[in-house]
């Protein structure tokens, strides 16, 4: 067989794969929960019709978070609704938010989401998901959309990683 | 079209000079003009071209129209059905190189299409450079068993443009420099980045090594001078380790280029000897890199290049002038001093710098010349007016940057520009000479 073809079919199956990993992870039985954004640089230039996020979470701060976040590769931080909402059309949601960090994901029902590190000042990370950017196509009503004047809806996907689902507008009670 | 144009005048030329038959001009007009760039496309070809384009641009736009109504499942279906379809008509097309080398090069970019469309299906993000080294990881093996060289062009092309965004940024899986008073990165970024750059020089095609050589060269030495974990602050080391680096790129870019194809690391050598004179104007300043040290691997890899080239200088032929044993002294000796010059910098003071600086300018002024005499010697014309460049580059480089305040300047330039228009005309005089007595 042709050495290319099985280039090619190597290829092919590797993208299939992912692709199924991705379709299951988003379609996972985990519960769905909104979590808080805050402002950031409108549009990722770059990309065009992507929103860039930013979150309450991303600074995690209770706990172990800043021992952890600033020693690990990678780590895990724990959501949890502590009762805070935000007012939106369907009514006021709870926010998650982060209570505690660990290098390992422990076992149990709380929510535990897998982050990396970003370097940041005096040595304070801040914690990336994966879930950093959205995107909006030109009929979308959220296309002006801005970090901070919306809140995100997702659920825990495979491997303890966030997936982004919606946004959803915040509305000012 | 320009090179088809001369060639018609030049065989036309031929022809009537008598040197070939006008039949022969034809014969051989005919076949170079049918073999050229989309030769074998008429005007239909191309307006069916543009209508194909112009139906596949409209079909992507009113799909982007609708892009939230279309499911993720299609979306990933018609890629991978793209997908196929692409690798497959390469694969079926191989032997007409019209159809499969446009089809090969849209192969070679399907995997990062995927990967964007991926992306912005389930909203990913995160390590900006991760995805460019995923699709160089799934292009290599088409790189290194395509038939033709384009797509190893390109991925060696993406390795180093991912080796430098990565290894130069804040934090990607590549990051190697240290931002925001963090510890240095972790060693397996280093191991990373080395296979990064081994991929990168080994898929470029052919025996040609300069320029990836000189791309890997170069990117150490950013390395070195950027806050990594082999960084240097002393200006000596870092001028010892730009210099030997630069000497060893020239010796070691391919063989085959031949001494008068070492272009572009000759070039970069004389721009750092050039940029070495400046040190005429060197102040010492205790408050330049208070804040950092030398960190003793780089201090190792400055001192572990200065050996390299010396050796290399030693036992490799050098390819700064054309072989000779007079040339091979001199240009050896030129390399080797512009190395052991930067000596000068250690503990250096502004005499020190100064007699760095009329060294560089003397290496300038030996390589001209060297360039000017060898050249005239082997009847190369390029070598005499590179020496030519040579000296009088550095000839007006002083001129402007040794006089100060504007009424001493104002007349020294007064002076020195009748000087140098008299100096101009006979050097020229003697330049058209020289080349005369070549041409006869």
């Amino acid at each position: 067989m042709n050495k290319l073809r099985i280039v090619f079919g190597v290829q092919l199956v590797l993208f299939i794969a992912w692709g199924g990993y991705l379709l299951s992870s988003k379609n996972s039985a985990s519960p769905e929960f909104y979590l808080e954004t805050r402002p950031v640089d409108p549009r990722d230039l770059l990309s065009g019709k992507f929103v860039a996020l930013n979150y309450d979470i991303s600074s995690p701060q209770a706990g172990t978070c800043p021992t952890v976040s600033s020693t690990a590769l990678s780590f895990f931080v724990k959501l949890e609704d502590r009762g805070r909402t935000v007012n939106t059309e369907n009514g006021p949601v709870h926010v998650y938010e982060a209570t505690d960090c660990a290098k390992t994901a422990p076992f149990g029902a709380a929510v535990w989401a897998h982050a990396t590190p970003r370097p940041g000042f005096f040595g304070r990370n801040s914690a990336i998901y994966g879930i950093e950017s959205f995107f909006i196509n030109e009929n979308n009503p959220l296309k002006d959309a801005r970090s901070g004047s919306v809140i995100a809806k997702v659920k825990l996907g495979r491997n303890n990683q966030l997936v982004l689902l919606d946004l959803v507008k915040k509305i000012q009670p | 079209m320009a090179y088809f144009k001369k060639l018609k005048t030049d065989l036309a030329g031929a022809a009537s000079e008598g040197i070939i038959t006008p039949e022969q001009a034809g014969r051989v007009w005919e076949r170079a003009y049918s073999r050229r760039t989309f030769g074998a496309f008429k005007a239909v070809h191309w307006i069916a071209a543009a209508s194909g384009l112009f139906i596949a641009l409209g079909v992507i736009l009113v799909a982007a129209h609708n892009w939230d109504k279309i499911g993720a499942i299609v979306k990933m279906g018609a890629f991978l059905l793209l997908f196929a379809g692409t690798a497959e008509a390469s694969l079926r097309l191989e032997e007409k190189p019209a159809a499969v080398i446009p089809l090969e090069t849209l192969w070679f970019f399907m995997p990062v299409l995927g990967i964007g469309l991926y992306a912005q299906i389930f909203n990913l993000s995160g390590d900006p450079v991760k995805p460019y080294l995923a699709w160089a990881a799934l292009s290599a093996p088409l790189a290194l068993l395509s038939k033709r060289p384009l797509a190893a062009y390109l991925c060696s092309l993406l390795l180093f443009a991912s080796l430098y965004w990565g290894t130069l940024g804040a934090s990607s899986v590549l990051s190697l420099t240290v931002h925001y008073n963090q510890t240095a990165q972790p060693l397996w970024h280093w191991a990373l980045a080395l296979a990064v750059l081994a991929a990168g020089i080994a898929l470029y095609p052919g025996k040609k090594l300069g320029r990836p050589l000189g791309a890997g060269i170069a990117w150490l030495f950013f390395m070195l001078v950027a806050d990594t974990a082999i960084r240097l602050r002393t200006e000596a080391l870092i001028l010892l380790a730009g210099m030997s680096l630069s000497v060893l790129w020239l010796a070691w870019s391919s063989e085959e280029e031949g001494s008068r194809g070492a272009g572009l690391p000759l070039t970069v050598w004389t721009a750092a000897v050039y940029a070495m004179t400046f040190f005429w104007h060197y102040r010492t300043h205790d408050y330049y890199g208070s804040g950092s040290t030398d960190t003793a691997a780089g201090a190792i890899l400055a001192w572990a290049a200065l050996g390299a080239a010396l050796i290399t200088l030693a036992v490799r032929r050098q390819r700064v002038l054309p072989e000779g044993k007079t040339e091979d002294y001199l240009a050896k000796g030129l390399l080797a001093a512009s190395m052991l010059a930067a000596f000068l910098l250690f503990d250096a003071n502004e005499g020190s710098a100064k007699i760095l600086a009329v060294i560089a300018n003397l290496i300038l002024a030996a390589f001209g010349a060297g360039c000017i005499v060898s050249g005239a010697k082997n009847s190369d014309e390029k070598l005499i007016n590179r020496g030519v460049l040579v000296i009088i580059l550095t000839a007006v480089t002083r001129f402007v940057d040794i006089f100060g305040g504007l009424l001493k300047s104002g007349l020294a330039f007064i002076a020195t520009g009748l000087a140098f228009a008299a100096l101009a005309y006979f050097v020229n005089r003697g330049r058209k000479a020289l080349i005369d007595s070549v041409k006869k």
